[in-house]
């Protein structure tokens, strides 16, 4: 097959370009590690220090950790509400559940960063198998619902009968542990290595997002990637051929809960501290519009939205006069977007490009755009 | 021992009696139809034999198993396989991956864990997808959503997708259904085909009675969920009850 060939020849040697071709290499694994090798290396220093943007950003190093944490948890989100076609109103409590175990862990047993996380992981996957058994019951709304109810029941449950636990409202502490026992996370690096990378927690955070972004694009090419996509788009037809929809439907729940635990231990790392706000519903309303916002199913519409998100909510939100206004802002730039690109901004993004590459399309794009939006009078 | 067989299958919706007490026997590797008007019952049968609906009373046994009370995706894993009447494809998915979902049943079963492998590693599910797309004449489609397929197409891929399940015993409801002549034509051959190369038993319900009358092997005729005539083409024909209910009165058709 043609495709394969053009594949191969990325992986080996390529010597032809164009449009065509570059269709096929985006879509390559090693491409796609690559470039969020690229995206880790880089983001930070374009984010919180290039000179070039603006002294507004400057020292905005911290808040790139929080953002690429942020976009492992809407990556993990996006697995079931974009691939699977789950609408989950209460993934903060993996996000939560796994902080806490993570500082728990970390305060009574053994501080070790890398054990730390694993452990959060592994209790947002415990609570995940307890969860899906519950939820998977229930179909359209009150799957929604009754996820954001289990959420809710946490909050309050970590918040006043488990104070002796968790510590209510004031949250659990953790201390500064050496990586393997032997790296220190807030050692800084100084010439380049410093300008971009700045410590080893970055790299540390970094590397995480590096293998889940390897790991969803691992999923989405193998056959749950497509069984995944079949069951949000006809869960009959997908019974009806032989597939046990029930499974697949856990599967990725499981595999959710999952990465966001990861996130969630991976926060209590960054932050040296767990805390009830992690639980709250509000946490659960975010991802959403992080998720929706950047684009739904896709790998970079996750990322995207949780930086845009963050960069209203840290950085508009800076702003003299406008910045009391960056809620509202975001509200209607989420509007804006996802009432004309349904597929979000990356959704926006791959239109225009394809207009650069063809602007005949940029037209009828357009066209199709305005014809669908009359048509359903704008409610998709 | 029939391949299928129902006994006093009985589906009530509400007050209302969709089906009412059919029997019905299918022999390996046969060709039988299911006639009958209109809001006869026919799809409400093939739901209730491939566990879309459960029965109100009644047996349903699929080579000595009693599929009552199974699962639509277990009744598929024993290789009864269906076609809808209204086109249910995955509609932003491409023509080769509705198939594919479909081969990938048909290898693997009803669940694996295998989501560290990429897809395009599984050979027998290419092939399968790639004969299922040439079978079917839609390779020169299969890269488009099937969304975007005119509406004959996307019918044809209602029975392709059916077809990659690899089933023993195939259910069609209606398949020639907004087909062009062409198309049906096509699809009467493929019906042949299946009979005669890939050994399949056919379960077949459509209102041409013309195809009906050419290919069947015998002929089933429902009239308000009860089997009023069953029988080889040539005594449906002249059956008088068929007549009655469904040929349009004493002379036509
Ligand atoms: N899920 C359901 N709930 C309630 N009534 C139903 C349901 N499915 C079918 N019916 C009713 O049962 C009767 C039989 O319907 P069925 O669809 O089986 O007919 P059919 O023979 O397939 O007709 P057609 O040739 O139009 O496809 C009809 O009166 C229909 O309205
Ligand atoms: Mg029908």
């Amino acid at each position: 097959m043609s495709m394969d060939t053009i594949r191969n020849s990325f992986d080996g040697d390529s010597s032809v370009l164009s449009w065509e071709t570059w269709n096929q290499i985006k879509h390559t694994e090693r491409f796609v590690f690559l470039s969020s090798v690229l995206f880790v290396l880089l983001f930070s220093y374009t984010f919180g220090r290039a000179p070039v943007i603006s002294d507004v950003f400057q020292g905005y190093h911290g808040l790139a950790m929080t953002i690429l944490i942020w976009s492992i948890f809407a990556l993990g989100f996006n697995l079931l509400l974009g691939q699977t076609g789950l609408l989950s109103f209460g993934h903060a409590m993996f996000f939560g559940t796994a902080s806490y175990a993570a500082a728990l862990f970390a305060i009574h047993v053994y501080n070790e960063p890398l054990l730390v996380v694993l452990v959060g992981t592994l209790a947002a996957v415990t609570l995940g198998v307890v969860a899906a058994l519950i939820l998977l019951r229930l179909h359209t709304v009150y799957f929604s619902i009754v996820a954001l109810a289990i959420a809710q029941f946490l909050y309050f449950l970590a918040r006043e009968p488990l104070v002796e636990v968790t510590k209510g409202i004031n949250g659990l502490d953790i201390p500064r542990a050496p990586l393997l026992g032997l790296v220190e996370l807030e050692h800084e690096y100084s010439g380049l290595v410093g300008t971009l990378l700045v410590n080893n927690l970055y790299i540390f955070i970094g590397a995480f997002f590096v293998a889940v972004v390897a790991l969803i694009t691992r999923i989405r090419k193998s056959p749950y990637g497509l069984i995944f996509k079949a069951i949000r788009e006809n869960e009959t037809r997908t019974a009806f051929v032989g597939l046990d929809v029930w499974r697949y439907k856990f599967a990725a729940f499981i595999l959710s809960a999952a990465i966001v635990g990861l996130a969630g231990g991976l926060m209590a790392v960054n932050t040296q501290f767990a805390g009830v706000e992690r639980l709250y519903w509000s946490v659960s309303g975010d991802i959403v519009v992080m998720t929706v916002l950047g684009g739904l199913g896709t790998l970079a519409g996750p990322v995207i939205g949780t930086f845009v998100f963050f960069y209203f909510k840290g950085i508009v939100n800076g702003f003299p006069t406008l910045g009391n206004y960056w809620l509202l802002l975001l509200a209607l730039s989420f509007t804006a977007v996802v009432w004309a690109y349904p597929d979000g901004i990356w959704g926006m993004l791959t239109d225009f490009t394809a207009a650069l590459r063809d602007p005949k399309e940029l037209l009828s794009n357009a066209r199709q755009r305005i014809s669908d939006l009359v048509s359903t009078g704008g409610d998709r | 021992m029939a391949l299928l067989e129902t006994r006093g299958l009985t589906k009530e919706f509400g007050g209302l009696t969709a089906l009412d007490g059919v029997d019905i026997a299918v022999e390996e590797g046969e060709l039988v139809s299911l006639i009958g008007p209109n809001g006869a019952g026919k799809s409400t049968l093939i739901n209730t034999i491939t566990g879309q609906l459960s029965p109100t009373a009644g047996d349903v046994t699929y080579a000595g198993t009693d599929l009552v009370g199974m699962k639509p995706f277990e009744i598929a894993q024993l290789g009864v396989g269906r076609s809808f009447q209204t086109a249910s494809i995955l509609p932003e998915l491409t023509v080769r991956e509705n198939i594919q979902v479909a081969s990938f049943a048909a290898e693997h079963g009803s669940f694996r864990v295998n989501f560290l492998r990429r897809r395009d590693s599984f050979d027998a599910v290419q092939e399968q997808t790639n004969e299922i797309l040439e079978t079917i004449d839609l390779d020169s489609k299969a890269d488009m959503d099937a969304q975007s397929l005119p509406y004959g197409d996307k019918r044809r891929l209602e029975v392709a997708i059916g077809l990659a399940t690899d089933p023993d015993l195939l259910f069609m409801d209606e398949p020639t259904a907004g087909m062009s002549p062409t198309e049906t034509e096509m699809t009467v051959d493929l019906i042949g085909d299946l009979l005669t190369d890939w050994g399949m038993t056919i379960f077949l319900v459509e209102h041409d009675m013309d195809i009906v009358f050419d290919v069947s092997d015998r002929i089933f005729t429902l009239h308000q969920g009860q089997l009023i005539a069953r029988g080889t083409p040539e005594e449906i024909r002249e059956h008088p009850a068929v007549r009655e209910a469904y040929l349009g009165g004493g002379d036509g058709a």
